[in-house]
């Protein structure tokens, strides 16, 4: 029994503490729900003596529910239902919205990564790696705990725009929402509490056991996070899909239906894997940023693994994000034809070619980075004469997935067109062409890893040879199989066209599971031709980090007014109609406008973060510095 | 090696020789004709041959020792996509698409020379020679430029500043999203559940898939399946009302949207843009029978607002057709395609 002990048992019950602050409330909530439940029939019996309960039927599950809510208010273009304030309140409720999104997103993420890294550092052999890995997770956070501030302010900021100037829709919803609006509130508390004692409790609990439990805080941490951002999904998918309540409006009871919608789970995917993308695209700008701004090889060495570090994160994200895409505009489509075809094929169709040159600016820039990252090592010449057919392949992949169904032209070249349809972009301008495009292109990503991960490499098992053959059979397949299935789309019924985008992705999935396991394999004692020289990567590398991000960023501002106008003129869709002077869609050249001006303003107020911390570290003891990862022997391996 | 380079360099030399004719007129531009249906996957495999043959150029080039400039392969091969896009696809590509795969390409370009340090010092050499190099010669290149380039963004500026006649671009809506639902002759429908009444099999059921097996064949041939003649006169049933559609299309519908439904009719080029091909993988296949059965029956006047512009002159159909003959008329358009409703099961 020592000190030792001691600390333990206080770490285990600070541990216990929080796993019980994580569940009580959904121990508040279980009477609240029942409450709720019953409390319209209690309510009834008690005025008319006789029970006069009124019922409804929920517009998506089609059940029969106890009316427990007044309907959706009928609004008016009037100062009650929408005061003015001489500017667009839309516009004003838009910007609030897109940077608490961003703040969101990046604080979401960044516990993720550093939850990742911490794990690896403390399951690493290698000490030295170790503490690059604890260091890394460690200045990963610190850049969070200022944006997670700033998140807070700007979730205060969002609720008061929300009640300034919708009053009469925030009203509505948080109604509807009232049962767990109390969890969402206190899941916050949690949250907080556990990433400030994860935060500076970092030191006190580096080593042996306390280390496990400090890891084991940033696990709580993630699923307090996850279920935050689960419950403010809920409202977005009860506004585009809504369930639980009448055609009137009238909520019936069960708080399961409002939140579980048609498209809930859908989104709360694709936010889980677009927020994680998002983070390691930011954290990958900062390292750019620094590294482009360092002043010694040390920090130069230092900032290039880090990038590469939160790149390869980040990617590994994007890489099953369009399929989470696809998976929800399915659901989108099954939902509402008419939703669907809004979004792909009418109205906001061209937004969607911007979001497929954003998709392939991502690739492409994920690419062109690992590229460049061959330069550091030494036997990576022998892949960089055959870029340009990755190049080639890129381009292809990419020009086939953004064609526009809906071609802007002027009535001439549509006379020499002869009819809308043309018979070579018509083709790539559907779903079939653009599944086989974004494969392609996805498998090309996955070649330029395996590449990567084996340029300064030479397998040294005996079946190598066989190995590279079998590798290269398997992506030669895997693209055959890929630009087949999006031929043979042509020739089938929709519904099972839709369904081969699965053979598809299962091609493109296989090649980065069974070819990055072989390469694993095959490169396990290989001989090394030299070590990765981190920081000796050219300048562009670090430009196309940067570009990585402000694509996500600019996508993340583009998908989010995509998702929101495509309700049109409806605040919750078919229930609560938006009567507001706004409400109307604005002009692709608006929205990427306002688009553009909110990565702006997140860029900027990120770079004031960005400052902030690198102010911390200028503080730091000598000590402390002395353990900068830059500053230790960078070692051999690292990807 | 040096054998199938040889190749590809042949390959590559006659590829840009009839390219090349074909800007000039030399060359019919339909020697190597680009086939129907199949055209998307020509382009690309085109564009590969192109690719390959260029690349066995370079090697022969360089192995005889008359390497040719980094830069200027650049340049030119992004040069030689532009003018296969302009010159070798028919119908003409509009501007708005070439622009697009223009920058697109030239990202591709830069992404291929600066992807290691050696090709990006080979690739800038030439322009950072223009811009400090002592030379006479560059001395005069930079003049030149010095001259050029305001010249060449005034004459931008007046050509964009210039009123112009032409007709403004139009983002036209080709597939505008449907109503939830639709009344025609007094009925409701709704888009998403309902069906085409005459999709049914032997038993008098709704069927798709009994009627997916005897449709015509796709491609060129569009041949019928065996023993689903539609005018055999013992056609009973999904057939037969494939029989009645074809009729009601061709006394209706045929003077605009053409014999082989590619809309191509009579009348079809008095209009701008012509009727909808339904042949087209972009059209009917693409969407689901009741959206069809809403633009047939409401026409271009029932075009909501984001259908803007609305330049359709299709007819409201429900005013000259009965609701069944409709639906028949919808069964015909798939039968005769080749193609299959979308469903979303």
């Amino acid at each position: 029994m020592g000190s030792v002990t001691r600390t333990k048992l206080m770490s285990v019950m600070a541990l216990c503490a929080m796993i019980g602050l994580l569940l009580m409330p959904v121990l508040v909530a279980i009477p609240a729900l029942a409450s709720d439940g019953g409390a319209p029939a209690a309510d009834a019996k008690k005025e008319g003596g006789e029970a006069k309960v009124e019922k409804g039927k929920d517009v998506y599950y089609k059940t029969e529910g106890i009316v427990s809510g007044p309907p959706a208010p009928k609004t008016t273009d009037s100062e009650k239902d929408y005061p003015r304030y001489n500017f667009e309140s839309r516009v004003l409720l838009w910007f609030a919205n897109q940077q608490h999104l961003y703040y969101g997103s990046f604080v979401l993420a960044v516990p993720i990564f550093c939850m990742i890294i911490e794990f690896m550092g403390v399951v690493s052999k290698d000490k030295a790696l170790a503490k690059r890995y604890d260091q890394l997770a460690y200045d990963f956070i610190k850049i969070s705990l200022t944006a997670y501030s700033l998140t807070a302010i700007l979730g205060g900021i969002l609720i008061f725009t929300f009640l300034t100037l919708y009053p009469a829709f925030f009203q509505y919803l948080s109604g509807i929402f009232r049962p767990v609006m109390h969890i969402y509130a206190l899941m916050f508390v949690a949250e907080s509490g556990t990433l400030y004692i994860y935060y500076y409790g970092w030191d006190k609990m580096k080593e042996g056991f306390l280390k496990w439990i400090h890891l084991s805080m940033s696990v709580v941490l993630n699923v307090i996070g996850t279920i935050l951002m689960f419950l403010a999904n809920s409202w977005i998918g009860f506004m585009m899909s809504p369930a639980g309540v009448d055609e009137q409006g009238r909520y019936l009871g069960n708080i399961w239906h409002v939140i579980h919608t048609a498209l809930w789970n859908p989104l709360n995917l694709h936010r889980i894997l677009g927020n994680m993308a998002f983070g390691g695209g930011v954290v990958a700008a900062y390292a750019a940023y620094r590294f482009l701004s360092a002043k010694t090889d040390e920090e130069r060495a230092h900032y290039d693994w880090m990038g590469y570090i939160a790149m390869a994160l980040g990617v590994s994200f994007l890489i099953p994000l369009p399929f989470a895409g696809y998976w929800l505009m399915r659901e989108v489509y099954a939902y509402r034809q008419q939703m669907g075809i809004t979004l792909m094929g009418g109205l906001l169709a061209w937004l969607f070619i911007i979001q497929a040159t954003m998709i392939g600016i991502l690739f492409l820039s994920t690419n062109y980075y690992l590229w460049q990252a061959l330069g550091r090592m030494r036997g990576a010449e022998k892949y960089q004469r055959y870029i340009k057919y990755l190049v080639f392949l890129l381009t292809c992949g990419f020009l086939v997935f953004i064609t526009p169904h809906t071609i802007v032209m002027t009535p001439a070249e549509l006379k020499a067109m002869g009819g809308q349809q043309h018979p070579v972009l018509g083709n790539y301008g559907v779903m079939s062409a653009k599944n086989g495009g974004i494969n392609v292109i996805i498998t090309t990503t996955v070649l330029s890893f395996v590449w990567y991960m084996r340029g300064n490499k030479v397998s040294t098992v005996s079946w190598s040879k066989f190995g590279n053959i079998f590798m290269g059979c398997f992506f030669f397949f895997a693209y055959l199989n890929i630009i087949m299935l999006a031929v043979y789309g042509y020739y089938i019924p929709a519904n099972v066209r839709v369904g081969l985008s699965v053979p598809q992705v299962a091609t493109t999935l296989s090649c980065l599971f069974f070819m990055f396991a072989l390469n694993s394999v095959m490169m396990k004692g290989a001989k090394q031709m030299g070590p990765i020289e981190w920081g000796k990567i050219s300048a562009r590398s670090q430009y196309a980090l940067i570009m990585l991000a402000t694509a996500f960023t600019w996508m993340m501002g583009l998908m989010g007014y995509i998702r929101s106008s495509v309700r049109l003129f409806w605040h919750v869709n078919e229930i609560m109609r938006d009567n507001s002077p706004w409400a109307y869609t604005h002009t692709v050249g608006f929205a990427a406008n306002m688009i553009s001006a909110n990565v702006l303003f997140f860029w900027i107020s990120i770079m004031f973060v960005f400052w902030l911390g690198a102010l911390a570290a200028k503080k730091a003891p000598v000590e402390a510095k002395a353990a900068v990862p830059g500053r230790a022997a960078a070692p051999a391996v690292g990807h | 090696m040096k054998a199938l380079m040889s190749v590809g360099a042949l390959i590559g030399v006659l590829g840009l020789l009839m390219l090349i004719g074909m800007i000039f007129g030399v060359v019919p531009s339909n020697t190597v004709r680009l086939v129907e249906g199949y055209m998307p996957m020509q382009v690309l495999s085109e564009l590969a041959v192109f690719v390959a043959g260029f690349t066995g150029l370079s090697y022969l080039a360089n192995s005889m020792g008359m390497a040719f400039p980094r830069f200027w392969q650049g340049v030119l091969f992004w040069a030689f996509v532009q003018m296969y896009l302009k010159f070798r696809i028919y119908p003409p590509i509009p501007f708005s698409v070439r622009a697009m795969y223009g920058v697109v390409s030239f990202v591709a370009v830069f992404m291929w020379v600066s992807a290691n340090e050696e090709d990006w010092k080979k690739f800038r050499q030439p322009i950072l020679n223009v811009l400090d190099a002592n030379t006479g010669f560059h001395k005069a290149l930079r003049t030149m430029y010095l001259i050029l380039v305001p010249l060449l963004i005034g004459g931008f500026s007046f050509v964009t500043m210039k009123p112009s006649v032409d007709e403004p671009i139009e983002l036209r809506t080709v597939h505008p999203a449907p109503p939830a639902s639709t009344k025609v002759h007094g009925k409701t429908y709704t888009l998403q559940t309902s069906q085409n009444p005459y999709r049914v099999n032997l038993e008098g059921k709704y069927d798709q898939a009994y009627s997916n097996k005897l449709i015509v064949e796709q491609g060129m041939g569009r041949l019928m399946a065996p023993n689903a003649n539609p005018w055999d006169e013992k056609a009973e049933g999904y057939l037969k009302y494939v029989r009645e559609g074809g009729e009601i299309f061709f006394q209706n519908c045929h003077f605009c949207h053409g014999d082989n439904l590619n809309g191509r009719g009579l009348h079809a080029f008095a209009f701008n843009p012509i009727p909808a091909n339904f042949t087209d993988p972009g059209t009917i296949a693409q969407l689901q029978e009741t959206f069809i059965f809403w633009r047939v029956a409401k026409g271009g006047i029932g075009l909501p607002n984001e259908g803007f512009p609305w330049a359709s002159v299709m007819p409201p159909w429900e005013q000259h057709l009965t609701t069944d003959e409709i639906w028949k008329v919808i069964l015909f358009e798939y039968w005769h395609t080749g193609y299959y409703p979308r469903t979303w099961d």
